[in-house]
């Protein structure tokens, strides 16, 4: 083999480099905001969608006692969708209040939890024996200590959306890594400055988990106690359980399908939110790459 | 350890008597430490070396006041350790970066100033304090080779990077000790090396003691005015070498013979110490 001169090889090796343009990224690709543009993201679930709507109406059409037809659903809809809209407001009043309540308590035990071990032993088996019971069983027995007002609305919702928060910050806040707990401790830090500084930052992704659940669970704690109020005057659990004594199918779906809207409303905004809060966060910034 | 002050300290070095560490009981006993004696001068930069499990790393955790000595004494420049974490006379760098993943570069490196405000004052009642300027982080990372990365996050850097960051935030705080625990472990031969490099620059600047954990031999030897040399079961330093290479220390003093000479005279202690170790077991 003859040798090559450096001027040359390196001559030989660049040329073809020269000719070629380096392979371009393909153009034309949506960025992950604008994806739901394309078929390939939408179709399915349409199709889905459209099939579903196809069996449910030919199950209606022949067991009107079973479904309604989808143009009934619609049809008590449109006849009055402010009734639909002054009880959705009024249950995701609740949801959202009692929700606030659940949050402000299991955060705040979470800290003490977390801080105290004495605490700890005491408070946590309460908490998972009260985890385990019923909350539909629950309901009532409040309905009659409180009566007809929000009082045990917001109580069953904040009782239901507390367990979840306080399990996962409870975790988060314990779950500094043992490094950044050396290099804090040997500054000197104060419990309180660890906690604000160090812990609670540490518990975000934890606590977003938590809010995941519970956005949609408030609404679910909302309607268990007004259907189980069945005397209480507004509220989307109350027009199922009224609609249902008069039997109008179409109206206990329209009120359904108000609350599955409702629920994914929440789930939509805390998404949004969380995304924002945790953009620092390994799971965010996997997405973007 | 009686009062403020351990036996036998002065305001001028860290020093470590007779040091006992012992984790667990009965059969699963384990002496971690057994009768440890250094001394280390204020302005020093000492490497501790030695195989896993010679308990260098509780040597460094001791002198942080994160581990207390079953027996023996600690003292640094005069106070006990937990005095000098009031003081914010310790930076610690440990063996992953452990920086908060939601702050930026500078943040980050900011965040001890704003931990333990109280220290300060407290740092000047100390006998024989040095009492230096804050150092601008700005300043500090731009030598650090991060000055286009004060706004990145944690997850956006590279291992090199987070490790240089960590760095920075330990000498933020104008420590009287850096305690490295094999800080540069996790990353590759070349970048190790360019880090090691920012180190003696920063170090020399900042004229800070530093206690540098290692497992690597040519790190010891480059780094260092003192390298001790530890053996394990029981945890015991069995050696110090004095390296008397001229500094500034470049990449290329890495090639040279001075160098290696150094490097084969700390191989040979440890290589003996290993086998004095493995004796017991073969016979």
């Amino acid at each position: 083999m003859v040798l090559m001169n450096p001027t040359e090889s390196a001559a030989v090796v660049d040329a073809p480099r020269a000719e070629q343009p380096l392979p371009v990224k393909k153009v034309g690709k949506l960025s992950p905001r604008l994806a739901f543009i394309k078929p390939s993201f939408w179709l399915p679930v349409v199709v889905l969608l459209v099939a579903l709507g196809f069996l449910w109406n030919f199950v209606a059409k022949n067991n009107p006692y079973l479904l309604p037809p989808l143009s009934d659903v619609w049809g008590a809809l449109a006849h009055n969708p402010s009734y639909y809209v002054s009880n959705a407001w009024s249950t995701l009043q609740v949801a959202l209040i009692g929700l606030a309540i659940g949050f402000v308590a299991a955060y705040l035990i979470a800290i003490l939890v977390s801080e105290l071990p004495l605490a700890k032993r005491a408070i946590m088996p309460l908490a998972v024996v009260l985890n385990v019971t019923p909350l539909v069983a629950i309901a009532p027995a409040l309905v009659i200590a409180f009566g007809f007002g929000p009082q045990p609305k917001l109580i069953v919702t904040a009782l239901i959306c507390f367990f979840p928060i306080l399990i996962n910050v409870s975790t988060g806040l314990r779950s500094v890594p043992s490094q950044v707990l050396q290099v804090f401790t040997t500054l000197h830090a104060s419990r309180l400055e660890m906690l604000f500084h160090v812990r609670m930052p540490t518990a975000l992704p934890y606590l977003f988990t938590a809010l995941r659940i519970v956005f949609p669970l408030s609404i679910i704690g909302a309607v268990v106690a007004e259907l189980s109020a069945p005397g209480a005057a507004e509220g989307l659990g109350t027009t199922i359980s009224i609609a249902f004594s008069n039997s109008q199918l179409a109206v206990v779906y329209a009120a359904i399908f108000c609350l599955a809207v409702l629920g994914s409303a929440l789930l939509a905004i805390i998404t949004a939110i969380e995304r924002r809060a945790l953009h620092w966060h390994e799971s965010m910034l996997d997405n973007k790459s | 350890m009686t009062g403020d002050s351990a036996a036998g300290s002065t305001p001028n070095s860290i020093s470590i008597q007779s040091a006992v560490k012992i984790y667990g009981s009965g059969a699963d006993q384990h002496v971690a430490l057994n009768g440890v004696d250094v001394t280390i001068e204020r302005g020093q930069f000492v490497s501790i070396i030695g195989p896993s499990g010679c308990g260098k790393s509780t040597l460094l955790r001791m002198i942080a006041g994160l581990e207390e000595p079953d027996a023996g004494d600690v003292s640094v420049f005069g106070v006990t350790p937990e005095r000098a974490c009031v003081a914010k006379m310790i930076g610690l760098v440990p063996q992953t970066p452990a920086l908060l993943p939601w702050l930026n570069v500078l943040k980050n490196v900011s965040m001890p100033a704003k931990i333990n405000s109280a220290a300060d004052r407290r740092r000047q009642r100390i006998d024989g304090h040095l009492q230096k300027a804050k150092p601008d982080m700005r300043d500090l990372l731009t030598k650090a080779g991060l000055g286009d990365a004060f706004n990145k996050l944690p997850a956006q850097l590279s291992g090199g990077m987070q490790q240089r960051t960590a760095i920075v935030r330990a000498f933020g705080v104008q420590p009287d000790v850096l305690l490295m625990d094999e800080p540069f472990s996790a990353l590759d031969e070349f970048t190790r090396e360019a880090i090691q490099g920012q180190l003696l620059d920063i170090w020399d600047e900042q004229n800070t003691t530093v206690v540098f954990v290692t497992h690597s031999v040519s790190e010891a030897v480059r780094l260092s005015d003192k390298v001790l040399v530890m053996s394990a079961r029981p945890g015991r330093i069995t050696a110090e070498v004095d390296i008397t290479l001229p500094r500034p220390r470049s990449e290329a003093m890495l090639k040279t013979a001075d160098f290696h000479h150094f490097e084969d005279i700390i191989r040979d202690h440890l290589q003996t110490s290993w086998q004095q170790n493995a004796l017991p077991s073969v016979a």
